[in-house]
């Protein structure tokens, strides 16, 4: 079962023993203890006073590990293929066709394992794609490779949006050269054609010589939508090889951003080949379709891609004189009515045709000669005209009955009225809607009266042109079809004066199913030059290479590399052609006699195990690391080895802990101990003072390396610039910025004072910051009046203390980000831990001190309360102006 | 220089101990004046006793006061006070600049902090304190802690000091972890004996120095003077090493019992206040009375 790929390494194995020996040999090197009681040890003689050993289980664990590495070295594997066979020429076929993008995956790792195997036994490699390359070159047999480039070709290898040549790669496979025997391995995608091509092509290959092997995956699927460019809902048929399992999948409809929009379950019943779907979603959501697929199945034809035509209806309402009186508007209830489902355009006649839309609506409208040809070539070419009567209509109806070519019956003149005072007659109600029109599926609506309408005159031909009737029979909408179009009358008024019609809920319903009859009269004109088209997996590209424009009529649209699935034609007017309403229905390949049918995953495929050898042999080492550390007594050394980065992963995330759970200030470490030492005393000092003054609680301060912690949890950052300190890397400066913008205060105190030192000598540390034209502190700002009110502001010395200007007009409230100092701040709030002031004050004495800590307070108010006290500067001005 | 915590840990240990009476006998050896009461009419300031006038009393004396509230003549005799010097002194050797466990102080660590705790308590009862070695006359007030802290913290040669003054009548306090071989101590004691002093040994000890902990092959190295010594298997060295010390221990106990001294031990795994306390109930004890 395990074979090795270098044998010969194993013969090492034979140095155990003398490990082994040698081990038992050498005892571990002695753990070395400084004593200063030797004395009483030295001239003692133990009674037993034996040489530890090197235990034994130690022993074994060192053998063992070295027994790993040299297997481990030898190239171990299981199930190694036998390596008896010369070296026959392999010849890899592979249909890379849409059918196999469903599994490309695995056919792909199925084919870089023959791929390796083959390269063990150094076997010549050909391979043979059946789908035409995407460059539109023809299919032919390509190597001998080298099993690099084999791997290469396939790692590049893509499935194609298109199906198979099997005729072409029968050709190919005919001109080789059958001298040589040559074995074969077809990784079919099990899909055949008609003309069973796909037999013949196996046939073919067994003439090799060398035995076939077809492995087997998953054929894909493809969708398809029935009602192709009309209809409320998506209905779809999704088709795939007969199955003795049933399949379940899921189909989803996508918007442009890949948004789910629907999704539906369903189920191919085992044996059968084909379910049909319905697809439920608002119509606000259908027009944002742009896409529907089978889940998880990444293939062009699982994908469908919706162009215009699936989008909303145009719709012209005819309005020339642009009134827009709610109720009593000739289009009110239309443009209510139509509204969600519709794009709405109002205009003249003329103006509308221009957009292209799918019907038009007229409301008691008398065209005139020129709008009547406009009209009548656009009917012929597929709009819809709905037209509504009305008093003008009927006024203009002439002796004849026909008042122009676009009025589906012959009307006569005068109407009728309905009820009123003068008549003996009740309004009408609706009788059932006739059967086999666009409107039989509606409900005749009890509540509905006529009052008045124009009259048709009577036909022989009138019964067919009826879609709806009053109760006694009189013809309410007459259509009549007009080339690929339709004119549609509706016989009463639009708005409610001849009717209560267009109040009902009946009245929407009807007028999206006349709508619906307009095919948008947009004849495709031309070839359509390709826009974006689908890969083998179903995904988009921008066009390109060898892609042309699609031919207009569909008779003479193929799929290939030249017309790939995609959509084609112009921005806004898109036509999508998919790849699945193209395909013959899916049958399945069969083998000829003598063939072996294998799945994609072989459970004996020869595994390495050299690198669990290995990894098993490092964890032996790191535990002899461990263990060999413990018996010199340094088990920290070996541990923190292993705890290595996640230690400094882990003392990062406590930094960060401590820091964001309690309010606390912040200094800056600068390496210098007698600085850090006077900062972090000032500071812990301070919080105290803060504590028992204030409400504020703050917790012990924290040092900050500005290279390594992040400082963006604290209201101070307290800098006391130091000599020692390194200039700061550009990620600290960075780092600090952030801080200062994003409303933290850094106090940089040089307290340059003490020494006389230049505070120039401090410019290269502040390097970089970005820090803003200073001004002096005035008597007004917020820093002398945010706790107590100052008039200076000491430390250790009293000296000018300097912010940010506030004439910025910046996002900080006027609330300065940096304070900057030499008063040596620190200092002068430092104290021992007995509470004993660690510094003097010069020139104030304790009073100065006690100063010092009131600007503390007061410096920290102003970090946690912003500006929020400036109001108290114009305290004054407040009071005044109340008094008046 | 010593690390400023300890003088504040020492401050701290001091002040959470029962207030000392040092007992004093050597009266008449001490001659500078002082707080303490001798239990016996003296030189002081405090009350002691009304007594009869006698011959050869001086008129100067007698107290007037008293004497015409009844018959005879009173004098007024006040208590005799007087001071103890101390000297105190802390082994600054390599040796004591070890710990087995980074969790333990080192050796030297808590001898300063007994010395400077007892130099504290001390202080404020206004005895006179000094440290052995430098020479210096023994000094009161709370003000002379750093000081004190400052002199014991520097190293004063190898071993017991002998300074050219050598402290006379006072008592000793001498704590070191005494790995010194028995005689020379036994010398450094008589030396300091022989001056009338008394005085104490305190055998400071790491737990590792007790017990012997470790196992397996352990090179031992001297911490002062570099001696090396292999155990193959140290397990088997450790009760041999016990009745090592042990020996070791009875022979400073001799040592100490022959001039009248106490001896005792303390292991820095254990709370230095036991040291303080046991140092200080032996203090507080006539001399003649002391359990060594």
């Amino acid at each position: 079962m395990i074979g090795f790929a270098s044998p010969w390494i194993l013969a090492a194995l034979v140095t155990l023993p003398a490990l082994w020996l040698l081990l038992r040999l050498l005892p571990p090197a002695p753990q070395q203890v400084r004593f200063p009681a030797l004395r009483l040890l030295l001239g003692l003689t133990p009674r037993r006073d034996s040489a530890t050993r090197t235990p034994w289980w130690l022993l074994a664990l060192r053998l063992l590990l070295l027994t790993l590495v040299i297997l481990g070295a030898a190239g171990p594997s299981l199930h190694p293929h036998p390596l008896g066979q010369g070296a026959t020429p392999l010849l890899l076929v592979i249909d890379d066709s849409w059918a196999a993008a469903r599994d490309w995956g695995p056919r792909r790792q199925a084919l870089l394992d023959e791929v390796a195997d083959a390269a063990r036994r150094q076997r010549p490699l050909l391979l043979l794609t059946t789908a035409r390359p995407q460059d539109g070159t023809t299919i032919a047999v390509q190597g001998p490779l080298s099993s690099a480039a084999m791997q290469a070709r396939i790692a590049a290898l893509e499935p194609k949006p298109w199906p198979t040549d099997r005729a072409a790669a029968l050709q190919a496979v005919t001109a080789l050269s059958h001298d040589t025997v040559t074995e074969v391995i077809w990784v079919a995608d099990g899909l055949d054609n008609p003309a069973q091509d796909g037999r013949k092509l196996a046939a073919a290959l067994q003439a090799l010589g060398g035995g076939v092997t077809v492995r087997q995956g998953q054929a894909g699927r493809s969708l398809r939508l029935l009602n192709e460019g009309g209809g409320e809902q998506a209905a779809l048929a999704v088709s795939s090889l007969a199955l003795p399992l049933p399949q379940r999948l899921a189909v989803r409809g996508l918007d442009d951003s890949g948004q789910v929009l629907a999704r539906e379950d369903a189920q191919i019943p085992a044996g059968q080949t084909h379910t049909e779907i319905t697809l439920r979603l608002p119509v606000e959501l259908r027009n944002r379709l742009a896409r529907l697929d089978i889940e998880d199945e990444q293939s062009a034809a699982a994908t469908l891609l919706l162009d215009e035509s699936w989008k909303r209806r145009i719709v012209g309402l005819v309005d020339e004189d642009g009134s827009t009186t709610p109720l009593l508007a000739p289009l009110y209830y239309v443009d209510r009515a139509l509204a969600p489902h519709a794009e709405l355009n109002r205009g003249d006649i003329p103006t509308l045709l221009d957009r292209r839309p799918d019907a038009l609506i007229l409301a008691d409208h008398v065209l005139n000669d020129s709008e009547s040809v406009a009209l009548r070539d656009w009917v012929q070419a597929g709009g819809a005209l709905i037209r509504f009567a009305g008093p003008r209509t009927a006024a203009a109806i002439p002796a004849g009955g026909r008042l122009d070519p676009l009025m589906p019956v012959a009307l006569r003149p005068g109407g009728r009225s309905l009820g009123g005072a003068m008549s003996w007659t009740a309004p009408q109600g609706l009788a059932d809607f006739p059967a086999d029109t666009p409107l039989s599926d509606l409900k005749a609506a009890a509540d509905v009266k006529i009052m008045s309408q124009v009259l048709a005159e009577p036909a022989p031909d009138l019964n067919d042109k009826v879609w709806a009737q009053l109760a006694d029979g009189t013809p309410l909408i007459t259509a009549d079809r007009r080339g690929r179009g339709w004119v549609v009358l509706v016989h009463v008024t639009a708005n409610a004066s001849w009717s209560n019609l267009p109040l009902s809920g009946l009245f929407p319903d009807m007028l999206r199913r006349l709508v619906a009859l307009g095919a948008g009269g947009r004849p495709a004109s031309g070839a359509l030059a390709a826009g974006e088209v689908l890969d083998g997996f179903g995904l988009r590209h921008p066009a390109g290479g060898i892609v042309q424009s699609l031919p207009p009529s569909p008779a003479e649209r193929h799929v290939g590399p030249e017309t790939p699935p995609g959509l084609y034609g112009p921005e806004g007017g898109r036509v999508a052609f998919n790849l699945g309403p193209l395909l013959p229905p899916l049958q399945a390949l069969t083998l000829p006699a003598g063939i072996q049918s294998q799945p994609l995953e072989r459970s004996n495929s020869p595994r390495d195990l050299s690198g669990p050898a290995f990894a098993i042999a490092l964890i032996l080492l790191l535990a002899d690391l461990v263990v060999a550390a413990r018996l010199r007594g340094a088990a920290l050394a070996g541990l923190a080895l292993l705890a290595g980065l996640s230690g400094q992963a882990r003392a990062e995330d406590d930094f960060a802990r401590q820091a964001a759970l309690s309010t606390r200030l912040a200094f800056v470490h600068t390496g210098d101990g007698f600085v850090d030492g006077k900062a972090r005393s000032g500071l812990t000092a301070l919080s105290k003072v803060v504590a028992e003054r204030s409400t504020a609680r703050l917790d012990a301060p924290m040092a900050v390396n500005l290279e390594r912690d992040p400082i963006l949890f604290f209201p101070i950052v307290y800098w006391p610039l130091s000599s020692e300190q390194k200039p700061l890397s550009a990620a600290a400066i960075d780092k600090l910025n952030a801080y200062m913008r994003g409303g933290g205060l850094l106090v940089l105190d040089t307290g340059a004072q003490k020494a006389g030192a230049d505070s120039s000598d401090f410019a290269h540390l502040t390097e970089g910051l970005a820090i803003p034209p200073l001004t002096s502190v005035s008597a007004e700002h917020v820093l002398t009046r945010s706790f107590y009110l100052l008039k200076q502001l000491p430390g250790r010395w009293d000296g000018a203390v300097w912010v940010v200007g506030n004439n910025g007009g910046d996002d900080r409230d006027g609330v300065s980000p940096v304070v900057v100092g030499a008063n040596d701040w620190a200092g002068a709030w430092a104290t021992d831990a007995q509470g004993r002031p660690s510094f003097p004050c010069v020139p104030g004495g304790e009073r100065q001190r006690e100063l010092a800590w009131r600007f503390g307070v007061n410096l920290v108010m102003y970090a946690l309360t912003g500006n929020y006290k400036a109001d108290q500067v114009h305290l004054p001005a407040i009071l005044e102006r109340l008094g008046q | 220089m010593i690390p400023p915590r300890v003088l504040a840990q020492a401050q701290d240990l001091a002040a959470r101990l029962p207030p000392l009476l040092v007992a004093a006998e050597r009266v008449a050896a001490s001659l500078a004046g002082g707080t303490h009461g001798r239990r016996r009419a003296g030189p002081g300031e405090t009350f002691w006793q009304y007594r009869r006038a006698q011959p050869g009393d001086s008129a100067a004396a007698i107290d007037w006061r008293r004497s015409a509230r009844g018959n005879g003549l009173y004098l007024r005799e006040t208590e005799w006070s007087a001071t103890q010097g101390f000297w105190l002194w802390c082994d600054a050797s390599a040796s004591m600049d070890w710990r087995s466990t980074p969790d333990l102080p080192e050796k030297r660590n808590r001898a300063l902090l007994l010395n400077l705790a007892l130099a504290a308590l001390l202080l404020r009862l206004g005895e006179r304190v000094a440290v052995l070695g430098p020479g210096d006359a023994p000094s009161s007030g709370p003000g002379s802690l750093p000081r004190l802290a400052e002199q014991m913290a520097s190293p004063w040669g190898d071993g017991v000091p002998h300074p050219l003054r050598p402290p006379r009548q006072g008592e000793v306090v001498l704590v070191s972890d005494f790995l010194m071989p028995p005689e020379r101590i036994a010398q450094d004691v008589a030396t300091l004996a022989a001056q009338g002093n008394g005085g104490h040994l305190i055998q400071v000890l790491d737990p590792a120095e007790e017990t012997l902990p470790y196992s397996g092959r352990v090179r031992f190295v001297d911490t002062e003077d570099e001696t090396e010594l292999l155990a193959r298997r140290a397990e088997d060295w450790r009760a041999d090493y016990a009745r090592r010390l042990a020996e070791h221990r009875d022979a400073l106990t001799a040592i100490a019992t022959a001039h009248g001294w106490s001896f005792a031990t303390h292991r820095t795994d254990h709370p230095p206040q036991l040291a303080l306390l046991a140092l200080q109930a032996r203090l507080a004890m006539p001399r003649s009375r002391r359990p060594t």
